[in-house]
C-alpha cells in the first residue's frame, strides 16, 4: 500500500562547528535528487492555496511540475521551471533563501494540514542555483535580450535594493532605458549591507547584478539623490522616476547612555562586517569592536543575523526581547539556526538604561522585567507590562535591532512629496506617489517589511510605470 | 571612477589631491564633506572639498596623514590613478548668513574645512577673521586665506627634535587658548567657529564660553557611509540624540557633549594602531601592493 509522504525532504546543514568559524553559507541546498524527491510530495492542488500565499503568485504547482515531468534531463527541468518563476520573480535565488516561508507560501500549503509542507523555498533556490551553475539562466535571457524593443523613454531609479533593482530589471525588459542611483559604493541594498553571507552569498547578488547590466541597465554608485543630484533634476532629465530607498535610518532607544561606545545599531555593525568584510580586520580596513559578552536587542531578522553575527566574531550572545517566545517576528529558520549556534534568549526584558565605565564604555545593560497579559494588541501579539521589577546583565557590546525609519536624507531633500508622520511615502494603486512620473514601492512604502514584497512593489511600479508613459506618448 | 589629476605634499604631513569629480563639483557648497573609499579592501572615510572648480570638474581634498588609509592614500596613490569611490557632497551646507565679524578658527589640517566656508562668509559681506593654530612646518592655505578674508593669522611653532604629538597637541592648545583670548578680546567677534580635533575645539570652546560668544563647530564623529543609515557619528547635542551626517556637522558648541564626542572618536584607537603597524611591517618587507 503507497503511504502519504509527510516529511520534508531534508536539506544538508553545514555542522555548527564549521559554520562557526566564518561566514560560509549554512544551508546547502538540494541536489536533483532530492529536490525531484521533495517535488514529488507536492499534491498539485489546484487552485493552489501557495501561489495565494505568495506575494507575487508564483505559479508554484506549476514550476514543481516541470521539476518532476523531466526527472531524466536536469536542464530541460530546471530551464522550464525556471521560466515559470520568472514570469512573477527574477531573483528567486534571494527569495527563495530569506522568504519567510512559513507566513506565505507554505504556510497555506494543503500538505502543511496533516504533515509538514512543501519546502517551496527551496525547491526555489534549486531551481535558482542550479540555472546559474550550469549557465541556464544566462541562456534563458539570451532568449529573451533580443527580443526586448528599445525605447526613447529614460526611467531614473534610485536606490539599488530589491525594489529599486526589480523594477528596473522589469522596466529594461520592457525596452526603457534605465539608470539605478545608488548611495552607497555597491548595489544591493540590505542584501549586501545588512544580510550575511551565511544566509546570503555575496556572489549570488553578483550574478542578479550581472543579469540586470546584461539588460541594459546603469547602476551610478555614489549617488546620493538629494546631494549629489537633485531630485528636480531627476524630474527634468527622466520621463520617469521609482524611490526605492528603503528604510534607511536605524530607530535607537531614547534611553539613558544609548550613545555610549560599544552600542551600535545593527544596521552600522551589520554594515561593518557585511559591506566592509571587518571580519577580516586588518587585511580588511574596517575595523569592529566585539567585546566577550554581547546583548542584542530585539527579535527580528535584523536580531538574529546580529546575533549569529557577533557568535562567529567569537563572542557569547545573549538576545534580550521586551515581549515572549511566541511573538519572535524572525524567520523560523534563524531562530532554530541562532539556537544551534549557542545563542541564548532571554524574553520579557525591556532595557531601560545602558551603563558605562570610565571610559566610555558600556558594561551592563539595565532592564525592566515584563509580564504579559492575556489582551492582544492590533497585530495579535500579547500586551505586555512593566513587573516593577529590574534585572542588570553584564555586556560589552550592545546591538540595537529594533527596526528601522525612512530615510530622513530624503524627507530632508524632498519635503514636496507625500507621506505620513514617520515618512512613509503614500502611494496610489499604480504605486504612483502625489508627484506625476514619480512612483515608490519597498521599505520606502511600507516601512520595514521583506524583499519578496520590495520586489513585488518594484514589479507592480514598473507596469504602472509603463502605463503612464504609453499615456504620455499618446497625449503628447 | 576618479582619476588624481595632480597630488602634491602641501606642507609636512599634508597631502593634496586634486581629484576629477564633476559631479561632485557641480553640487557641492562650504560646509560639505564626501566619503571616500580609496581602496577595494579599504575603509570609508570621510574628507571635505577645499576648493572646486564646477566648469573644470574637479574637487580637490587635503588629508593630515593620520592612520592607515591616509597614509596609504599617500604611499600608493599617485597623479593618474584612480580613486575607487568618492560619494557626495554629504552634510548641510554651512549657513549662508551675516553673522557680523567672524572668528573663523582651524587647528592644524581643521583649516582647510575652514577655508571654503571663511571665503564665502566674506563674500557675503561679514567680515571674517581667520587664525590657524599649527606647528610650522604644517602651515596650508596661507596665501589663499590672506586673499580671501579681512585678516588672517598664524599661530604657530617649531617642531623640536624628539616632540611627540601629546607635546605637540599640549602646545598647540596652550598657544591657541591664548591667542583666541587675545583675538577675542581685541576683536570682539560676533560669532567664533572652528574646525579641528575634538579635543582641541573643546579646548577652544573653554575660552570662547567664557565670553559667552556664540559658537558653531564642525563635528568629526567616526563616519561609515555618511548618508544617516547607520548611526555610527551619533553625537549627543542640546540633549538629543544627532547623527553628524545628516544633521550636521556643524553644531552649536555650547550644546555638545564634549565628552562623550572624545571617548567616541577615541574608541577605535588601539585597532587603528593595529592596522597601521600592519600596514607599516607590510611596507617593510616589500609586501604593500
Ligand atoms: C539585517 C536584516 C535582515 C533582513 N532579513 C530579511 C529576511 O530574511 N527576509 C526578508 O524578506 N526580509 C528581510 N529583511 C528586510 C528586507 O531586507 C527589506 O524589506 C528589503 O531589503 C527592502 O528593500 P528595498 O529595496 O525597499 O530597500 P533597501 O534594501 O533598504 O535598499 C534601499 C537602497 O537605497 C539606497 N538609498 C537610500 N537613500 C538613497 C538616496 N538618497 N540616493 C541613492 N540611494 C539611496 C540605499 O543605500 C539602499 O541601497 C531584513 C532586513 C535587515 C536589515
Ligand atoms: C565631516 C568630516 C570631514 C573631515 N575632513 C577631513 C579633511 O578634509 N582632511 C583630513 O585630513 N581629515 C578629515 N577628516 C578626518 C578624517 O576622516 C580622518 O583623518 C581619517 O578617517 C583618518 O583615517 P586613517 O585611517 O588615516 O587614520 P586612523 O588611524 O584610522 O584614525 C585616526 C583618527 O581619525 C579618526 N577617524 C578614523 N576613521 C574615521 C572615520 N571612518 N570617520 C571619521 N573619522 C575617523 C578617528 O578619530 C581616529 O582616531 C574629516 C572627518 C569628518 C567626520
Ligand atoms: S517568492 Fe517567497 S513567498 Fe513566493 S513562492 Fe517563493 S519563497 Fe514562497
Ligand atoms: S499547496 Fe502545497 S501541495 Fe498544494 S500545490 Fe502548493 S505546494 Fe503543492
Ligand atoms: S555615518 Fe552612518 S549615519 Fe552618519
Amino acid at each position: 500500500m503507497m503511504t502519504l509522504i509527510k516529511e520534508r525532504v531534508p536539506t544538508p546543514e553545514r555542522p555548527v562547528e564549521e559554520r562557526l568559524k566564518g561566514f560560509m553559507e549554512v544551508n546547502l541546498g538540494y541536489t536533483f535528487e532530492l529536490a525531484v524527491k521533495e517535488a514529488e510530495r507536492c499534491l498539485q492542488c489546484s487552485p493552489a492555496p501557495c501561489t495565494q500565499g505568495c506575494p507575487v503568485h508564483i505559479d508554484v504547482p506549476g514550476f514543481i511540475r516541470k521539476l518532476r515531468e523531466n526527472r531524466d534531463n536536469p536542464e530541460k527541468a530546471v530551464k522550464e521551471a525556471l521560466e515559470v518563476i520568472w514570469a512573477c520573480n527574477t531573483l528567486p535565488a534571494i527569495t527563495g533563501r530569506v522568504c519567510p516561508q512559513e507566513d506565505q507560501c507554505e504556510a497555506v500549503c494543503v500538505m502543511g494540514k496533516v504533515g509538514e509542507p512543501i519546502n517551496i523555498g527551496k525547491l526555489e533556490r534549486f531551481v535558482a542555483d542550479y540555472a546559474r551553475e550550469k549557465g541556464i539562466d544566462e541562456k534563458l535571457l539570451q532568449e529573451i535580450t533580443p527580443k526586448i524593443e528599445k525605447k526613447k523613454e529614460k526611467v531614473a531609479v534610485i536606490g539599488a535594493g530589491p525594489a529599486g533593482l526589480t523594477c528596473a530589471a522589469e522596466l529594461a525588459k520592457e525596452g526603457y532605458q534605465v539608470t539605478i542611483f545608488e548611495a552607497l559604493h555597491k548595489p544591493g541594498g540590505v542584501l549586501v549591507y545588512g544580510i550575511p553571507e551565511f544566509r546570503l552569498p555575496k556572489e549570488t547578488i553578483e550574478k542578479e547584478l550581472e543579469k540586470l547590466k546584461k539588460l541594459g541597465v546603469e547602476i551610478k554608485t555614489d549617488y546620493v539623490v538629494g546631494r549629489t543630484v537633485t531630485f528636480d533634476e531627476l524630474l527634468e532629465e527622466y520621463d520617469a522616476v521609482f524611490i526605492g530607498t528603503g528604510a534607511g535610518t536605524p530607530k535607537l532607544l531614547n534611553i539613558p547612555g544609548i550613545n555610549l561606545n560599544g552600542i551600535y545599531s545593527a544596521n552600522e555593525f551589520l554594515t561593518r562586517v557585511n559591506l566592509m568584510k571587518a571580519y577580516a580586520f586588518p587585511e580588511y580596513e574596517t575595523p569592529i569592536k566585539v567585546g566577550k559578552k554581547v546583548i542584542v536587542i530585539g527579535a527580528g531578522n535584523t536580531a538574529m543575523d546580529a546575533a549569529r553575527t557577533a557568535r562567529r566574531l567569537g563572542a557569547e550572545v545573549t538576545i534580550a526581547y521586551r515581549r515572549g517566545e511566541e511573538d519572535v517576528t524572525a524567520r523560523v529558520e534563524e531562530v532554530a539556526h541562532a539556537k544551534e549556534e549557542g545563542v541564548k534568549f532571554e524574553f520579557f526584558l525591556n532595557p531601560v538604561e545602558f551603563i558605562g565605565d570610565e571610559n566610555g564604555r558600556v558594561k551592563a545593560v539595565k532592564f525592566m522585567k515584563m509580564k504579559p497579559l492575556e489582551e492582544r494588541d492590533a497585530r495579535g501579539k500579547r500586551k505586555i507590562v512593566p513587573t516593577g521589577e529590574t534585572v542588570v546583565l553584564e555586556a560589552d557590546t550592545v546591538i540595537i535591532a529594533i527596526g528601522k525609519t525612512t530615510s530622513k536624507l530624503l524627507r530632508m531633500t524632498l519635503p514636496q512629496i507625500e507621506a505620513d508622520e514617520h515618512g512613509v511615502i503614500k502611494v496610489n494603486e499604480n504605486m504612483m506617489t502625489n508627484i506625476p512620473g514619480v512612483f515608490a514601492g519597498g521599505d520606502a512604502i511600507r516601512g520595514e517589511a521583506t524583499v519578496i514584497l520590495a520586489m513585488g512593489d518594484g514589479r507592480k511600479a514598473a507596469k504602472g510605470i509603463k502605463q503612464y508613459l504609453e499615456e504620455k506618448r499618446k497625449s503628447s | 571612477m576618479y582619476e588624481i589629476l595632480e597630488k602634491r605634499e602641501i606642507a609636512a604631513n599634508n597631502v593634496l589631491y586634486k581629484i576629477h569629480a564633476p559631479h561632485i563639483a557641480r553640487k557641492v557648497q562650504p560646509g560639505q564633506f564626501v566619503v571616500v573609499r580609496a581602496f577595494e579592501n579599504g575603509e570609508r572615510i570621510p574628507l571635505t572639498p577645499v576648493m572646486w572648480d564646477a566648469e573644470e570638474g574637479w574637487i580637490t581634498l587635503v588629508t593630515f596623514i593620520r592612520g592607515r588609509t591616509t597614509l596609504r592614500m599617500n604611499m600608493e596613490l599617485q597623479e593618474g590613478d584612480k580613486i575607487l569611490n568618492i560619494a557626495g557632497p554629504l552634510g548641510n551646507p554651512a549657513p549662508m548668513k551675516k553673522f557680523g565679524k567672524i572668528l573663523a578658527i582651524g587647528m592644524i589640517t581643521g583649516i582647510v574645512e575652514v577655508y571654503p566656508i571663511a571665503k564665502a562668509w566674506q563674500e557675503i559681506g561679514n567680515e571674517v577673521i581667520t587664525l590657524h593654530i599649527v606647528p610650522e612646518p604644517m602651515i596650508i592655505l596661507k596665501e589663499d586665506l590672506e586673499k580671501a578674508v579681512s585678516k588672517h593669522i598664524v599661530e604657530s611653532f617649531p617642531l623640536k627634535e624628539g616632540m611627540g604629538m601629546p607635546e605637540i597637541f599640549k602646545e598647540l592648545v596652550t598657544r591657541g587658548q591664548a591667542k583666541v583670548r587675545e583675538l577675542i578680546e581685541k576683536e570682539k567677534p560676533d560669532l567664533v567657529f572652528m574646525v579641528g580635533p575634538a579635543r582641541g575645539q573643546k579646548a577652544i570652546f573653554d575660552v570662547v564660553k567664557e565670553y559667552g560668544i556664540p559658537m558653531e563647530v564642525d563635528l568629526h564623529p567616526i563616519m561609515v557611509d555618511g548618508t544617516g543609515m547607520c548611526g555610527a557619528c551619533r553625537v549627543t547635542v542640546g540633549g538629543e540624540v544627532k547623527f553628524a551626517c545628516v544633521d550636521g556637522p556643524s553644531f552649536n558648541a555650547y550644546e555638545v557633549n564634549w565628552e562623550e564626542l572624545i571617548a567616541r572618536s577615541e574608541f577605535y584607537a588601539d585597532l587603528e594602531k593595529e592596522a597601521l603597524e600592519d600596514y607599516l611591517t607590510k611596507l617593510q618587507q616589500g609586501g604593500a601592493q
